[in-house]
């Protein structure tokens, strides 16, 4: 019953093929290769030439940050918008694209990456099993709630600190000893 | 959660212009502004015909719904941004933290419907995360602990110790009895220090008499403290493992949610430690608490009627001391919240350890695992260090400056008996009960503690049992006898809401059919698994069991009434009679054999040198893969369910197994509704129909041929696991 198919096996085949090679392949975004426009509702497009010489156009494309913390300027995934969205090329190093391209892709992780840091610490209280934050942010002030217990306040590097509020917000203390000694007592507690 | 949030008067005269008196169906708060920045409050406002936003006092984007196609959230890093999609080209609208992308997933779904002509308002059933009242997070409970809160810790405790209360002011009782023989004992012997021994005039029957007096006195204070002490510590022993059995009741009964977002080990921490520790408060505390604190309120009345004077000056070292004792009192808190989540932190990197152990020794990371566990314990072994040495260094401090009072006493009184304004009885009398105040006054100090630990316990378990069950029955749940039709009806679900796995998924199933499910990974097969069985309820539409929805059936009679072949079958400690049996604990033998031959077990069962007594699970005796899956299969057979559900297991079988395993199956199914997540072609040509999945939606249903001769997905699957066959091959 399976043998009426089995003419098809090796065009079916030669799909899948290529299909892995198209997600194993490495392509690189160059200034050379793209043209990376401001859409007029706030995103920006992009024309990719690709290895074949193919051109294409994306009138949407998203950034994603391959090493977000350890390297966000270097190896930016461009990607189709959505959820499953293919992706289109890396930016191997965002300071060797033209500064306007820079420009755009910054603004577009910008939109992408929500990481307010926190640069001042004005009280945390706890209450009930869980610690109120009242602080400042390069964002402007803000209050969130952190669940005590478990490991929502957590090291990621050297003297590096996360803090995950209960919402799924994020916030980042980039150096704990550049807080004053006030603020690292408070934060003693939970870190 | 509230999708409709009231505008500000204000804002809401600038916004009524542009909505035309159209009425307000979605309101949401924007906390973030284009530039991602924490400003002034913004709005989201939707009617039926538009959406506007409000950023910084100023009406920003007016969408027209029926012009454009789609709004969309979209949940990026840390954050959300809502999307207007018009003509194929996006048009960003409005950002904002993950604190409202669940309920801005919602309302962008509710204003899709509306672009499309569809006028239903969308609900979310989800419980607020903070009180509306007061802003502080709720701990999954209706009610806000914050806003109903005069002496909660004390009832929450009492109501921890449950049936012992009584018992425990019975106990109260006693101390106070035993706190006025101690403050009388002063007195009589005051009276023998001024009235026989100071004259000189003692009979020697007098001193007899005053000799039984205090015997009698000591001793039925002695028997009283060691009653009470005997029955507070049985009553502590009780009380913790009464709440070990509830907090574990209750971690069983809280959703798969609850429990994933917890670490392993700190839920166990609760079980065994935070008990414990009510309990050493009940042994060390409690029983003493109050019989110190009744003498010093004897001994403190007594004084003051004495001498007044010399009271006050007595006490005048008591507000210095106790100033110190509030100062440290903080400092205290926050040393042992450390130690605690310390000790979290080692326990749980224990158990990371020792279960990826096989990683570690196959990497051969054993000394960096080992370095860095002792780098951990060093750590806590400094905490520890470091708080023992504040307490030795802070009490004798303390006792030194409280007991420094008591000196004073023996200057002054004794001027006082010099002067004949007090006889040397009274003045033994009040050094005594000066002793008496003074002495509990050391315990009173670490009172804070020992309190600080037993809130800091009864928070944590509270914390658990105030969660309050995502899943519960409704109160008219019925237990029904499960037919076997089953029925998707426009389900849509999410782990997280705004993130569906499933989308509008209906499947109408007859009683004693098989499907199979089948889709690539992470496309939502186990997660249609799950909601039916209903370890998590749909966000939208519902399932129906017999054409009842399976929110009316108790979680009992349902699960009772499905039966489930995982891929991975757990093997509980203990043995293999235990383990077929564990759905079924009244199982008769011959009824075990009887689904142990019809699930192959039972030849290899009884080759076992100790047949069905075989110990299996930790430290027990290793079953194969192919043996698990038969136990598991006897089990859903013993279980006789109407359902069943099979995820049949990725790796493949030697065929002698496979085949056993095969037949198992097919008698375990045969006239029995059936769910497979089916991977093996062998098994997929035998069901009746074949459910795929791509992309969170149901791609095409019907049988094998049908689906063959339609080369659509399944066809490409099917191709591509020949091809794989032949290259093995």
């Amino acid at each position: 019953m399976l043998n009426e198919h089995a003419v098809k096996e090796d065009d079916i085949i030669a799909q899948q093929k290529k299909v892995v090679e198209d997600i194993i392949s490495v392509r690189l975004i160059t200034e050379e290769n793209s043209v990376f426009e401001r859409t007029e509702g706030g995103f920006v497009s992009l024309e990719f030439t690709d290895g074949n010489g193919e051109k294409k156009f994306y009138s949407r494309v998203s950034v994603h940050q391959c090493f977000p913390y350890s390297d966000p300027d270097r190896y930016i995934s461009v990607r189709e918008p959505d959820r499953d969205g293919r992706e289109i090329g890396l930016i191997e190093d965002l300071n060797k694209m033209s500064k306007k391209t820079k420009e755009m892709i910054l603004e577009q992780l910008e939109l992408r990456y929500f990481a307010p840091v926190i640069i001042k610490i004005r009280s945390i209280r706890d209450e009930y099993g869980y610690s109120y934050w009242d602080v400042i942010t390069d964002k402007g002030p803000c209050r969130f709630t952190v669940r005590m217990g478990g490991s929502n306040v957590y090291s990621i590097g050297k003297n590096r600190y996360l803090v995950n509020d209960i919402d799924g917000n994020r916030f980042e203390i980039p150096d704990l000893y550049k807080l004053t000694a006030r603020e690292i007592k408070l934060l003693d507690l939970y870190i | 959660m509230n999708l409709c949030y009231t505008l500000p008067d204000e804002l809401f005269e600038k916004v009524r212009p542009v909505l035309k008196g159209e009425k307000i169906i979605y309101c949401l708060p924007l906390d973030l502004n284009l530039n991602g920045e924490f400003t002034k409050f913004g709005w989201t406002v939707v009617t039926r015909r538009r959406l506007v936003v409000i950023s910084d006092d100023q009406i920003g984007e007016i969408i027209e719904l029926s012009e454009a196609d789609e709004i969309i959230c979209s949940h990026e890093v840390n954050g959300g941004i809502l999307i207007a999609r018009q003509d194929g080209s996006d048009r960003l609208l409005a950002r904002f933290s993950m604190r409202y992308l669940t309920q801005y997933s919602y309302v962008a779904r509710g204003a899709t419907l509306f672009c499309r002509g569809d006028s239903r308002v969308l609900e979310n059933q989800e419980r607020e995360k903070y009180c509306p009242k007061c802003g502080k997070v709720l701990p999954g409970t209706q009610g806000c602990p914050r806003c109903a809160k005069s002496g909660r810790m004390f009832r929450r405790f009492l109501e921890l110790c449950g049936s012992y209360a009584i018992r425990l002011s019975a106990i109260t009782i006693l101390m106070a009895a035993t706190s006025a023989i101690t403050v009388s004992q002063q007195y009589v012997n005051r009276r023998f220090i001024d009235n026989v021994l100071v004259p000189a005039t003692g009979t020697l029957g007098e001193i007899s008499a005053f000799f039984f007096t205090m015997l009698l006195l000591t001793g039925a204070a002695l028997a009283l403290t060691a009653f009470n002490t005997i029955w507070s510590n049985s009553i502590g022993t009780r009380i913790s493992r009464d709440l070990r059995a509830r907090v574990y009741a209750k971690i069983n009964q809280l959703s798969l949610e609850f429990i994933s977002s917890r670490q392993a080990g700190e839920l166990m921490n609760r079980v065994v430690h935070d008990t414990s520790h009510i309990r050493a408060f009940m042994e060390h505390a409690f029983a003493q608490m109050f019989t110190r604190i009744f003498i010093m309120a004897g001994a403190l009345i007594a004084m003051v009627t004495m001498n007044f004077k010399l009271a006050l000056l007595t006490l005048a070292f008591a507000p210095a001391a106790f100033a110190l004792i509030r100062a440290f009192r903080r400092m205290e808190r926050r040393l042992w919240r450390q130690q605690w989540r310390f000790d979290d932190k080692v326990n749980n990197r224990l158990q990371d350890v020792i279960s990826g152990i096989r990683v570690v020794k196959s990497f051969g990371q054993e000394k960096r695992e080992t370095e860095r566990f002792e780098s951990y314990v060093d750590r806590m072994t400094h905490i520890q260090k470091r708080n023992e040495l504040f307490w030795a260094t802070l009490y004798p401090f303390i006792t030194l400056i409280i007991t420094s009072g008591t000196f004073l006493i023996y200057y002054l009184g004794g001027r006082d008996v010099l002067n004949d304004r007090m006889t040397p009885g009274q003045l033994i009398q009040f050094i005594a009960y000066a002793n008496m105040l003074y002495m509990p006054l050391q315990f009173v100090s670490r009172l804070p503690r020992m309190i600080m630990r037993l809130k800091t316990s009864i928070e944590r378990i509270n914390d658990i049992l105030d969660e309050e069950p995502k899943i519960a029955d409704s109160p008219d749940a019925v237990d029904i006898e499960i037919k076997g039709d089953v029925e998707f009806k426009n389900i849509t679900f999410g782990y997280k809401s705004y993130q569906p796995v499933l989308e509008n998924i209906n499947l109408s199933v007859r009683k004693g059919e098989m499907i199979g499910l089948v889709g690539s990974s992470g496309t939502g097969k186990s997660t249609m698994i799950n909601l039916l069985m209903r370890l998590y309820d749909p966000d939208e539409g519902s399932i129906l069991i017999d054409g009842v929805p399976i929110t009316a059936i108790s979680k009992n009679s349902l699960h009772r009434q499905i039966g489930v072949v995982l891929q991975e079958t757990y093997l509980f400690s203990g043995t293999l009679l235990e383990n077929i049996r564990y759905a079924n604990p009244d199982a008769s033998r011959i009824e075990v054999i009887r689904a142990a031959k019809i699930a192959n077990a039972h030849d290899f069962i009884t080759h076992f040198p100790n047949g069905y007594d075989t110990y299996v699970g930790e430290h027990g005796y290793t079953l194969s893969g192919g043996e698990r899956q038969r136990i598991a299969i006897a089990r859903a057979i013993l279980h006789n369910p109407r359902i069943i559900i099979l995820d049949e297991a990725t790796s493949s079988l030697d065929t002698e197994t496979e085949y056993q395993i095969q037949e198992a199956l097919e008698r375990l199914i045969a006239g029995r509704t059936t769910f497979a997540i089916a991977h093996r072609l062998s098994t997929l040509r035998k069901v009746d129909r074949i459910v795929v999945l791509d992309n969170h939606r149901i791609a095409e249903v019907g049988s094998h041929n049908e689906l063959m001769r339609k080369k659509g997905i399944y066809y490409k699957m099917v191709m591509a696991q020949l091809e794989m066959h032949s290259v093995r091959k």
